[in-house]
């Protein structure tokens, strides 16, 4: 029996606990640097769009705004680039949450259980729930640094460029949306614990790729329907005599006011300067335009709305995934076993 | 009861889904610190469940199982397991994969103790896991589990792909640990030659239950081979297994007797002991004194 207690020196001082950081990396440093790589040169496109090409559109318009009926040159080509390039960087700080989502589905977790090794790491001195732990923390930091970097410098690219270029996005177009707030930055972490539960869950790669991704595009869908809804949006009542009702933003509803008082959504023709629209009005009893909607000032709002909803969805994933591994691997000390 | 048990189950069962079948069901056993037990039986008995159960890595549906005197899961850093298919990250070369042991354990661990079973079959630290043939991940998870200094090693198949040699040599590597460490080695084979040599103490498991544990020595010297007349009454002993050919009848029993002088007996080999209980599903358990939970 002597030789099988652990001699002296191993039990004066406390444990060393184990360095899970230093292997996160190693294990995982493709990832690591793809997605360093990857913030980088979306951001550094967001900086050269926000920069140098907002100033030569907003410079092309100025000339195309200063030409005189008899026409004059300025530089397209300045203008469509701008274009161009804001579109592509929307596209990529959207597509973020979804790149995530299919790297943590297929290869976080899902991977390791196939394989074995995540039960490898466990006969270390590493419980299932510290490694998942570890597994999400690591990654949730530097995505949330990333995504919320690459956030913060498309909501600076797209401001600088307003009121100088004539067709710059407004702050309620659906990609602008997206791209330039927190809910963009949640959604990734979404994605993120999206794939390690379905990774738990269906411990094979292909199936927890689906999975998540499915189910993050479920929720962004979701998370954009009910967008409007989520904050007491401001009705305003305007002429007949303009084209369309008055004021810009997200529209949640918008129709005719008749001499009632009551609301018609839609039907929405026109000025009442054209006859037809006259008539089809006047049929209606309309008197007015009526538009709900959210103006610029219900952003933030909005946003902050969403990615508190986003990150309740998220915290509960979390905790999903975590009563999944308890209940598969018994991590959790038994009471019964902790009195023997 | 003498000395801690390294296991210890009582009705312990697994089952994989909620309407799948049972893996192990109705396990009890003890099995003492300090030996070398061979877990043994068929395909799909149960073996690997029962090491899993042992390692931590699934929770038991009922029962209870106990390792090193806790729950599995806090034995931890005490305990070293190899799956069977000896699971490494392909993508790490041999020295990042010791580096992940240094990484993932407490101060018990022995860099050198791991070096040196990695130096000794000739392993290239550079070389990637992916290239390396089945005999060298074995070597390589090995080196993961000792390197612990576990107190107890489980290992199930170990040593499935090994050529001879590397078998040989590995077996030797395990039993230098026993003996220098008293640690407790559980070794799971369907090949009952594999182990016998080796081992001092055996689990057979056959159908999701432990049919037999004991010392090896103890479970032989339990039971006769007997050769007598046909017409014999064998009502006085267990019988595990008996055949009538012409008019003589062989058995293996567990003698509860004295045995008559005009039978012919004989000690059992451990494998004619192993497969006449895996002929007789019907035969009774046995398990010696010591390995009863």
């Amino acid at each position: 029996m002597t030789a099988l207690a652990p001699s002296p020196a191993l039990t004066s001082r406390p444990a060393r606990s184990p360095h899970l950081l230093r292997w996160l990396i190693r294990l995982h440093r493709p990832a690591l640097l793809a997605w360093i790589a990857f913030v980088l040169v979306v951001g550094g496109l967001l900086l050269w769009v926000g920069g140098p090409l907002t100033d030569a559109s907003a410079e092309a318009w100025k000339q195309y705004n200063a030409c005189g009926a008899d026409g004059c040159s300025y530089d397209v080509k300045a203008i469509g680039r701008y274009k161009d390039w804001y579109n592509y960087t929307t596209i990529a700080v959207i597509a973020a949450p979804f790149l995530v989502t299919a790297w943590s589905g297929a290869a976080l977790v899902s991977r390791e259980l196939e394989s074995g090794t995540a039960q490898l790491a466990w006969t270390q001195a590493v419980s299932p729930a510290r490694w998942l732990a570890a597994k999400l923390a690591v990654p949730a930091v530097l995505i949330a640094v990333g995504s919320g970097l690459l956030a913060g410098l498309h909501h600076w690219a797209w401001s600088t460029g307003q009121g100088r270029i004539d067709t710059v996005k407004g702050w309620h177009d659906l990609g602008t949306y997206a791209a330039n707030g927190t809910a963009t930055a949640a959604m990734a972490l979404a994605g993120l614990v999206s794939g390690v539960f379905w990774g738990l869950y269906k411990r094979e790669p292909y199936s927890a790729l689906f999975g998540s991704l499915m189910s993050t595009g479920l929720l962004w869908s979701l998370v954009a329907i009910a967008t409007p809804h989520l904050w007491p949006s401001v009705s305003k009542v305007s002429s007949l005599t303009h084209s369309v009702p008055a004021g810009s933003g997200i529209v949640v509803d918008q129709g005719l006011v008749t001499s009632t008082g009551k609301h018609l959504s839609g039907h929405l023709c026109g000025s009442t300067t054209y006859g037809h629209c006259k008539t089809v009005y006047a049929k209606l009893d309309a008197v007015g335009y009526y538009n709900d909607y959210h103006p610029q000032s219900h952003y933030w709002p909005l946003q902050l709305t969403s990615t508190a909803i986003i990150l309740a969805v998220t915290a509960a994933l979390t905790v999903a995934s975590f009563s999944l591994l308890k209940r598969r691997t018994g991590s959790a000390p038994a009471r019964k076993a902790a009195a023997v | 009861m003498t000395g801690t048990a390294a296991i210890e189950a009582a009705a312990l069962g697994k089952r994989f889904g909620r309407r799948g079948g049972w893996a192990l069901r109705d396990c009890a056993f003890r099995l003492p610190a300090g030996r070398v037990c061979a877990v043994v039986g068929p395909n799909g008995a149960g073996k690997s469940t029962l090491l899993a159960l042992a390692a931590g890595l699934l929770a038991p549906s009922e029962g209870e199982i106990t390792v090193l005197g806790g729950r599995p899961g806090a034995a931890r850093e005490r305990v070293s397991y190899v799956a069977q298919d000896k699971p490494l990250y392909p993508q790490l070369t041999v020295a990042e994969t010791l580096r992940m042991g240094a990484d993932l354990n407490t101060d018990r661990w022995d860099a050198s103790v791991a070096e040196r079973v990695v130096a000794d079959g000739d392993l290239n630290p550079k070389s990637n896991i992916r290239a390396l043939s089945g005999g060298q991940r074995t070597r390589v998870a090995l080196a993961l589990a000792l390197a612990k200094r576990p107190e107890l090693l489980l290992l199930d198949e170990p040593m499935a792909d090994l050529d001879p040699l590397a078998r040989h040599q590995m077996m030797g590597l395990l039993m230098a640990q026993a003996a220098e460490s008293g640690t407790t080695i559980v070794m799971s084979s369907h090949v009952l030659a594999e182990l016998e040599d080796s081992c001092d103490h055996l689990l057979l498991v056959d159908g999701g239950q432990v049919r037999i544990a004991g010392e090896i020595d103890e479970l032989l010297a339990a039971h006769r081979r007997v050769s007598a007349p046909a017409d014999t009454v064998l009502d006085a002993h267990t019988v595990v297994e008996s055949r009538t050919t012409g008019r003589q009848l062989t058995a293996l029993i567990r003698p509860l007797a004295p045995l008559a002088a005009d039978w012919q007996t004989g000690t059992p080999t451990l494998e004619e002991l192993v497969l006449s209980y895996l002929r007789n599903p019907q035969a009774p358990t046995t398990k010696t004194p010591e390995t009863v939970a």
